[in-house]
């Protein structure tokens, strides 16, 4: 059985429409299915053509959450209560050809914990493109992955990995690069973009600030949850030393005679000490945090065999 | 997925992390087996670290010929802290060896290993005597670095970079490691779990095949690791008593300002309002101290509410009574 999840987040196309198109495919492959659209109270009317459908005998399930959740909480809830082995999340909005569904779940029957839709090749607008592209840069600059289209959405997986996998934040978004971290086999399929799906996405800069933060925040604890003080000593040694090479020079002009009472780079300088210092306490005090609970986090799995 | 052969009461477990040792796996295997050809009870557990080449493959069929030698399939490379720690779990004697997957440690010296820890230590590490590596990329920078974690652990070992070492399960039990804490395992062991550390000197040959997979750029890292065994072996008790030493200093830095301030004040008459620098100084160290204060009282509130490990004391034994 496959578990389509559908977070209802901003801007979702009309829900009717959306599940017909994608629940063609499915039924000509001749597989079961069940869709589960999963709306904040905002969206509670987005729901009501659903509501005919299921009417109507189609297996559709609305879940309807009491306050704004944010689609990684969506997301989690649909999983918890999903029936299908196999697990597609789409979003609320055309990306992908829906016939291309059934060739990244078949990616997922032949071996792949986690296939990712890329739209390629793409005809949408080049404002589209040109932030996937930035994106996917962010994302390789930083050292967090090897994805090319983040920002498709469509992801199919197990829904064992899926559970496994630590999603919080917004990091659904990212899923595929948890995966990674995680050591599943992630596979990125090229597939045809939607046709209709072409109107220039702008977001506000805050969107972009968000993502952008994300991003960090993605890395940080990809590559450092269990060694805080390479990156807090590392930055607090960088500030002491810059503090200290100005104290140095303002010691040695001292020394030749200039009052210091009256220098604000001595101010300087001692604040960059300061900072340093306490980056680097802060470092220590992550260090005893995960050593105190190093002996309840896994380090590692074992391929084949769940990790719980 | 192998079948879990039941051995019963394994005594002694050999773990080998492999990364990419496609050629070593075969002859390998052949030398632990004829090393402890007058022993019975052991079990050898190969973990591969995600490995690329066809290490896997061989394994599993090794695996699949003799109950004995059982594979742990990681997921991904994870890297070899977390490769040791798995093949810890995995293992199931009484007395653990580790050693490398390429060749270099000879598993005739296992035995000998064994021999050590039956005298009544929980760790036995070897040290190479006549060490098989290039002196001035290898040999030189591990000499040094074997000297500053003698100095700043405090732990008397010669050779933290040897992978040939022995452990009692109670010991393993006791420590956890993560990070790229394989290093520091004497370190980690003594602080943690107050072990009784031994070595004994330990064959090392030149590398058959494959390629060394550690790098020169390295020292940042040991160094920070090192700051934090350090700092875990001394506060994990009391994580303020460190910080507030801290703010102590700052305290006392604040104060120097402070009479600096006040001395350029009396002898050149200065009037307060003109005074920034010096004052500003004496409140930026009390600054750090405060915030030092709540850093330790931070570290108190996570050591009060983390669940104690499963083994949490110190190994002891009786020694009479």
């Amino acid at each position: 059985m496959v578990s389509v999840i559908v977070p209802v987040t901003e801007r979702p196309e009309p829900l009717d429409d959306l599940y017909r198109e994608l629940a063609a495919p499915l039924r000509s492959a001749g597989r079961t299915f069940e869709f589960i659209f999963v709306t904040e109270p905002w969206g509670r009317e987005l729901a009501t053509g659903l509501a005919a459908l299921a009417a109507e005998g189609e297996p559709i399930r609305a879940l309807l959450t009491g306050q704004v959740v944010g689609e990684t909480a969506q997301i989690k809830v649909a999983l918890s209560q999903c029936r299908g082995e196999i697990v597609v999340i789409h979003p609320a909005y055309r990306r992908i050809e829906p016939s291309a569904l059934t060739t990244l779940i078949a990616r997922v029957e032949s071996g792949a914990d986690v296939a990712t839709a890329r739209r390629w090749p793409r005809r949408d607008s080049w404002i589209n493109r040109l932030q996937t592209r930035a994106f996917h840069r962010l994302i390789v600059g930083l050292g967090a992955g090897q994805i090319q289209d983040i920002g498709s959405g469509v992801r199919v997986a197990r829904r064992d990995v899926l559970r496994e996998i630590p999603l919080y934040g917004d990091f659904s978004r990212f899923l595929p690069l948890a995966a990674q971290r995680e050591g599943y086999l992630v596979e990125e399929v090229a597939v045809p973009q939607h046709p209709q799906e072409r109107g220039a996405r702008v977001y506000s800069p805050g969107v972009y600030l968000r993502r952008l933060i994300d991003v960090v925040g993605l890395v940080f604890l990809l590559r450092f949850t269990e060694k805080p003080l390479r990156f807090f000593g590392l930055t607090g040694a960088l500030l002491a030393a810059t503090g200290s090479l100005i104290l140095l020079v303002l010691g040695l002009q001292r020394l030749a005679g200039e009052e210091l009472a009256d220098r604000p780079l001595l101010l300087l300088g001692l604040l960059l000490v300061v900072l340093g210092l306490q980056s680097i306490a802060l470092g220590l005090i992550g260090e005893i945090i995960v050593h105190l609970h190093a002996s309840q986090r896994r380090t590692y799995r074992i391929a084949g065999r769940p990790s719980s | 997925m192998q079948d879990e052969v039941d051995l019963p009461d394994v005594q002694l477990s050999i773990v080998i992390p492999l990364y990419n040792e496609a050629e070593s796996v075969g002859p390998l295997v052949e030398a632990v087996r004829s090393a402890l050809a007058d022993h019975s009870a052991w079990e050898l557990v190969l973990v591969d670290d995600g490995s690329r080449d066809r290490t896997v493959a061989i394994a599993t069929e090794l695996a699949a010929a003799d109950p004995r030698i059982r594979l742990v399939p990681l997921a991904r490379n994870y890297g070899q802290t977390p490769a040791m720690q798995a093949g810890f779990d995995e293992a199931r004697g009484r007395i653990v060896v580790s050693m490398d997957g390429d060749l270099q440690n000879d598993p005739l010296d296992i035995p000998r290993v064994v021999a050590k820890l039956e005298e009544g230590y929980d760790l036995v590490a070897g040290y190479r005597e006549r060490r098989q590596d290039k002196l001035l990329s290898r040999k030189v920078p591990s000499w040094i670095a074997n000297r500053i974690i003698r100095r700043i652990t405090g732990v008397d070992i010669r050779d933290n970079g040897c992978s040939l070492k022995g452990y009692r399960r109670e010991l393993l039990d006791r420590i956890y490691l993560y990070s790229d804490m394989h290093r520091f395992i004497p370190a980690v062991a003594a602080a943690t779990a107050g072990a009784r550390i031994s070595e004994i000197p330990v064959r090392h040959h030149a590398r058959r095949f494959g390629q060394s997979k550690y790098g020169l750029s390295r020292i940042a890292k040991v160094l920070a690791d090192l700051l934090t065994i350090t700092m875990i072996r001394s506060f994990r008790e009391r994580p303020l008593a460190l910080f507030a030493a801290g703010a102590a200093g700052a305290t006392a830095l604040s104060a120097a300002f402070a009479v600096a301030a006040l001395a350029v004040m009396l002898r050149h008459g200065v009037t307060p309002e003109r005074m920034v620098v010096l004052p500003g100084a004496a409140i930026l160290w009390l600054g750090l101290a405060v915030y030092l204060l709540m850093l330790g009282l931070v570290g108190e509130i996570a050591l009060r509410e983390s669940r104690p490990a499963p083994h949490a004391l110190p190994l002891v034994r009786e020694t009479f009574g």
